[in-house]
């Protein structure tokens, strides 16, 4: 997948303020093979940033993942942009079969997450459909020359030729980077997982799928505790899924699950074993006005994050992102339109599977901005202190490299200026499904059909 | 606004026919959403013909607030407007259900039929196969097609089809 990789080269000159039509935020890589034939396997999958923004992990269809590292002599420099560059390559799954149940098991990267680090190596947890798995990734920069028994090669020396004793030394190498997989956590899911998330004790990690959320401890692969089960008796009763979980950045006792009928329920581990009866229940109130056939695909949450702070949650749902606070249960604080022109257009994006795309979302570092994706490689970011939004699109075609990103307006009329597109001229096939924010910096990274891109803001 | 519905309902039915042939397994979530659409479309779609045959038949109609029923158009600037009145809830259901059977007609049987009988042509064949298709269509261009206010094409009556329940069991 990577053989064909390929980064721009920019050279940054000086760069305006926000001006007519234009952000602060400007192309800095591009991933990924340029040719539009693109294979199954090479699709993007998951995208997530470590805790310390160093790292840049990418999940595909074909179970790989692929790790960038940030260079260090860029990153301090201001004016500088950040360069990842690939860091470490590893086929994480790979499809199996379920032979009671006659079915393929997809080794498609679901979700990564990074734990904390806490010494010289990283880890983090990958999942497909069914199974996790730990990677520990190490450098290697040493290796022990001067064997007795051994020669260089590897090969035993004669027991006759040896005369001597020494103590074999490190000597330096090229760097190598390993990942080993530490831990495999199997057959604990009936359905398909789709959220993984790390607890802040750092020994914990909650799985869910479609019905059920386990509790694993990071050292333990035989078992898992169920803290939720939405399991109806009868199957045929059942009205709603999980969608996205995610425990709380701060409390080791608490984490939320969205759901497909768009209510986010948050638990608190402290008051049972089995989590199924909620302790808050966000939920809007369904607008009258706006019921279609299709209202029950485009509230189903997509994706749930907390803020840093804790304080905050945002869902994700087919045509909006809404901030929670978490103190108030009842509607959403800041509710913000991702691609409203499209209410008009769920039929046909029904017919062509779109309505059910998963948009994943995400927060700066400090919580004053949000981002998701949307179609024709559009991706939105809204500023929740200015109440300003703009559309921006990941290409490496339109604009020149290095300067900064013009915002774009999609219009339902017929008269277009520059920079504006109609909604039936939009290209669905394009599409920004998983993003991430870097946790310091003014760095996004978002990924489109098979490309990875990376933003980065210009201070003034 | 029953052709839209039927419309709907036989895109449901072919999404729910091709779900089982995907790779990775009968996916939960796609096919509760499609089913709980296809049910939507489906109690609209008996409503409308009820009331069409009520009208026929010059009875009482058997559904009391169907008579209120508008288009469902779709167009760029205004959106979809339905009160809440015109899409079927649960309760609703098993009393059209009743209906259905208390108001079977000569020209609308609606017992299932045999293995022998034909068959509306948009459902798709029982026969397994991979359908690549569908997925090659998502992967290259995909571009939202106008429909200049027309949202359905012409479509044939409907005789009927299985009502069984669309999600298996995992």
């Amino acid at each position: 997948m990577w053989s064909s990789c390929w980064t721009y080269s920019l050279n940054l000159s000086s760069v305006p303020g926000d001006g007519d039509g234009q952000s602060r935020w400007c192309l800095s890589q591009v991933k990924g093979a340029v040719d539009d034939d693109v294979a199954e396997a090479d699709i993007i999958s998951a995208v997530e940033f470590n805790h310390s923004g160093e790292l840049l992990a990418t999940g595909d269809r074909g179970g790989r993942i692929v790790i960038f590292q940030q260079e260090q002599e860029s990153k301090n420099l201001p004016q500088c942009r950040a360069e990842y560059n690939v860091y470490s390559t590893f086929q994480s799954h790979e499809p199996e079969f379920d032979y009671l149940k006659s079915l393929e098991i997809e080794e498609k990267i679901n979700k990564i997450r990074w734990l904390p680090q806490k010494n010289a190596a990283h880890f983090l947890l990958s999942t497909n459909d069914k199974t996790i798995k730990l990677w520990k990734i190490s450098e290697r920069d040493k290796r022990p020359e001067g064997y007795n028994l051994k020669e260089e090669d590897g090969r035993y020396r004669h027991p006759s030729s040896l005369t001597t004793l020494r103590v074999p030394v490190f000597q330096p190498m090229d760097l190598m980077v390993e990942a080993s997989p530490r831990r495999v956590y199997a057959n604990a899911h009936t359905y398909h997982i789709n959220s993984i998330s790390v607890n802040s004790d750092n020994e914990t990690y909650l799985s869910a799928d479609d019905l059920r959320i386990n509790l694993w401890h990071l050292d333990f692969t035989d078992r898992s505790f169920n803290i939720v089960d939405i399991k109806p008796a009868n199957m045929e009763e059942l009205t709603e899924v999980i969608t996205a979980s995610e425990f709380h950045p701060l409390q080791c006792n608490t984490f939320v699950y969205g759901s497909s009928k768009g209510s986010v329920r948050l638990c608190d581990m402290r008051a049972s074993a089995l989590c199924d009866q909620h302790s808050k229940l966000f939920e809007e109130p369904e607008d009258p006005s706006t019921r279609s056939f299709f209202s029950e695909i485009i509230s189903s949450i997509s994706d749930v994050k907390f803020s840093h702070s804790g304080r905050y949650m945002m869902t994700r749902d087919y045509l909006t992102l809404k901030i929670w606070d978490l103190h108030m249960e009842s509607r959403p604080v800041e509710t913000y339109q991702v691609h409203g022109y499209l209410r008009s257009k769920l039929c046909s994006l029904y017919e062509n599977d779109c309505i059910f795309d998963k948009f994943e979302c995400c927060w700066r570092g400090d919580d004053s901005e949000v981002m998701t994706g949307s179609y024709n490689n559009f991706f939105r970011m809204f500023n929740r202190d200015a109440q300003r939004d703009s559309t921006l699109e990941a290409s490496w075609e339109n604009g020149s490299p290095g300067c900064p990103l013009k915002t774009w307006r999609v219009c339902t009329g017929s008269r277009r200026k520059r920079n504006e597109i109609g909604v039936d001229c939009l290209d669905f096939s394009r599409k920004i499904l998983y993003t991430s924010w870097h946790p310091q910096d003014n760095i996004v990274a978002l990924a489109t059909v098979n490309n990875l891109y990376i933003f980065q803001e210009k201070p003034n | 606004m029953d052709v839209e519905a039927k419309r709907i309902m036989a895109v449901s039915i072919g999404k729910l026919y091709s779900l089982r042939t995907q790779r990775g397994g009968l996916r939960l979530h796609r096919s509760l959403l499609l089913s709980m659409t296809m049910r939507a479309a489906r109690d609209i779609y008996h409503t409308a013909q009820l009331l069409r045959d009520a009208e026929e038949e010059q009875v009482v109609p058997c559904a009391p607030d169907a008579a209120t029923e508008e288009p469902m158009e779709i167009s760029k600037d205004s959106p979809q407007t339905l009160t809440p009145k015109e899409v079927a809830v649960k309760p609703q259901e098993t009393l059209e259900e009743d209906k259905e059977n208390r108001c079977a007609s000569e020209r609308h049987s609606r017992k299932r039929r045999g293995k022998t009988a034909v068959e509306p042509d948009f459902l798709p064949l029982k026969k397994a196969k991979m359908d690549t298709d569908e997925e090659k269509q998502h992967l290259q261009g995909e571009v939202l097609r106008t429909n200049n206010g027309n949202s359905c094409r012409q479509a044939e009556t409907l005789s009927a089809f299985p009502t069984n329940r669309a999600i298996v069991a995992c």
